[in-house]
């Protein structure tokens, strides 16, 4: 298909007028071309606005709590599992019955849970940054050095950079952010970047007035900055 | 209740459904289960397959908010390309020989809620815009967003070649972002204080 004909289906696709295999066909070029997604991402608002040009009588209330009640029998999906402690016990009591070997395994379970603890840790934070992020109740400063934003929560004074294009570190290097109140930098946080979006939950909080910078440091991390700050990023007064 | 939820926007709610937040679920629910369940009943014109499709809809925001991006779309935009996917599946399903006229008979309200009248208020200005686009393009948008027809039915129906379709649909879609870029009422709709029902 000529390159220009295939661009046009975006509107198509956007208002579902696409059939089965067409629509199947398309979203294989979609995957392809970023084009097309901006197109589409954009058509699909304007279509969405046709959604208002029609009678909106009450849906009946049976509608809502089978859709409500359905959804919680589904429990899906992910995070906020409770801490798996089974596998201390479990393991613990392989381990009097059957000595050594058993014990090696209480072992790899503990550190098998404790690292199942850690991924879960780190999609909360993940999904805690997202709330920051589009909470209207939080301050957004924008950063200098990087396409980003800093995200810090009024109330606990939490912050989130928000860094958008960030390369990599280069091996042996880690970023670490910083926050600076007065003559004293606080370690903030290491983090890698890569990836469109870097999300970093800043593990000191952010007073009023504060400034948050990003240094490139030694894998592991230093207590203090050793080099120039490549991000800043100024809280507004 | 409780929860102070009124005041997030829809992207946080989608990010709470993410996290499989059941009080964060029926909020948005309420904020779009009336939308939601007019769009599919304009669609499928019957009222126990339009509830066929807002739940199958509902459920797949369910399933897949951890899939949205914020940065990507809007949560209402999101939410109802979800539902109306779900309207027209079916109605090509069900209804494969469908050719009544697509007009829905008018909606006659007892009372008149604020959520009532920013429905109201923000169909009035969809229908404007509408207006304003030729009136082949608009046939186009129309009878595929609201009738579900593919590309091709559409050029069938109208006896025009698919080209010709395609580029109608693409053309009016752009316009209509035009002159709708003017007005985009969805900013606001959050902050204000709603009244819970």
């Amino acid at each position: 298909m000529e390159r220009t004909e295939i661009h046009e289906l975006s509107a198509a696709y956007a208002l579902d007028a696409l059939d089965a295999d067409e629509r199947e066909a398309f979203e294989a070029h979609l995957a392809r071309c970023a084009e097309c997604r901006e197109t589409v991402a954009s058509f699909q608002q304007v279509a969405a606005n046709l959604a208002y040009d029609v009678d909106a009588p009450e849906p009946p209330p049976t509608l809502r709590s089978r859709i409500l009640d359905e959804a919680a029998a589904e429990r899906p999906n992910v995070v906020s599992l409770p801490r798996r402690r089974w596998a201390f016990s479990v393991a613990a009591t392989a381990a009097v019955a059957a000595g050594i070997a058993a014990v090696a395994l209480a072992f790899w379970a503990a550190d098998l849970s404790q690292r199942l603890d850690e991924v879960q840790a780190e999609q909360h934070r993940a999904n805690e940054a997202l709330v920051a992020l589009i909470d209207p109740s939080a301050s957004h400063v924008e950063l200098e050095g990087a396409d980003g934003v800093l995200v810090v929560d009024d109330e606990s004074g939490e912050g989130t950079l928000v860094i958008s294009g960030l390369e990599r570190a280069p091996s042996e290097m880690t970023y670490e952010a910083w926050v600076i109140q007065g003559e004293q930098p606080m370690p903030a946080g290491l983090f890698s970047g890569g990836g469109n979006q870097t999300v970093v939950p800043l593990t000191e909080p952010v007073p009023e007035g504060a400034i948050v910078a990003v240094t490139v440091e030694p894998a592991g991390g230093v207590n203090r900055p050793t080099g120039q700050p490549i991000i800043t990023s100024q809280q507004a007064a | 209740m409780g929860r102070g939820l009124a005041h997030l926007s829809d992207e946080a709610l989608v990010a709470l459904v993410a996290r499989a937040d059941e009080d964060a679920f029926a909020e948005l629910y309420d904020r779009f289960g009336r939308v939601a369940y007019g769009l599919a009943l304009r669609i499928v014109r019957d009222p126990a397959l339009a509830e066929d499709a807002v739940q199958e809809g509902f459920l797949a925001v369910w399933r897949s908010a951890a899939r949205f991006v914020a940065e990507r779309a809007k949560a209402s935009t999101w939410i109802l390309t979800l539902i109306h996917r779900r309207a027209v599946d079916l109605v090509r399903r069900e209804q494969p020989r469908r050719a009544e006229p697509l007009d829905s008979a008018p909606h006659e309200s007892g009372h008149d809620t604020e959520e009532e009248a920013w429905l109201r208020l923000r169909r009035t200005r969809v229908q404007e815009a509408l207006e304003r686009l030729p009136d082949k393009q608009r046939e186009a948008l129309e009878l595929a967003y609201y009738g579900g027809f593919t590309q091709s039915e559409l050029a069938d129906r109208l006896g025009e070649p698919l080209g010709t379709i395609k580029s109608r649909m693409f053309a009016g879609l752009a316009s209509l972002r035009e002159l709708l870029a003017e007005d985009d009422l969805e900013e606001e709709r959050w902050r204000e204080p709603r009244s819970t029902s």
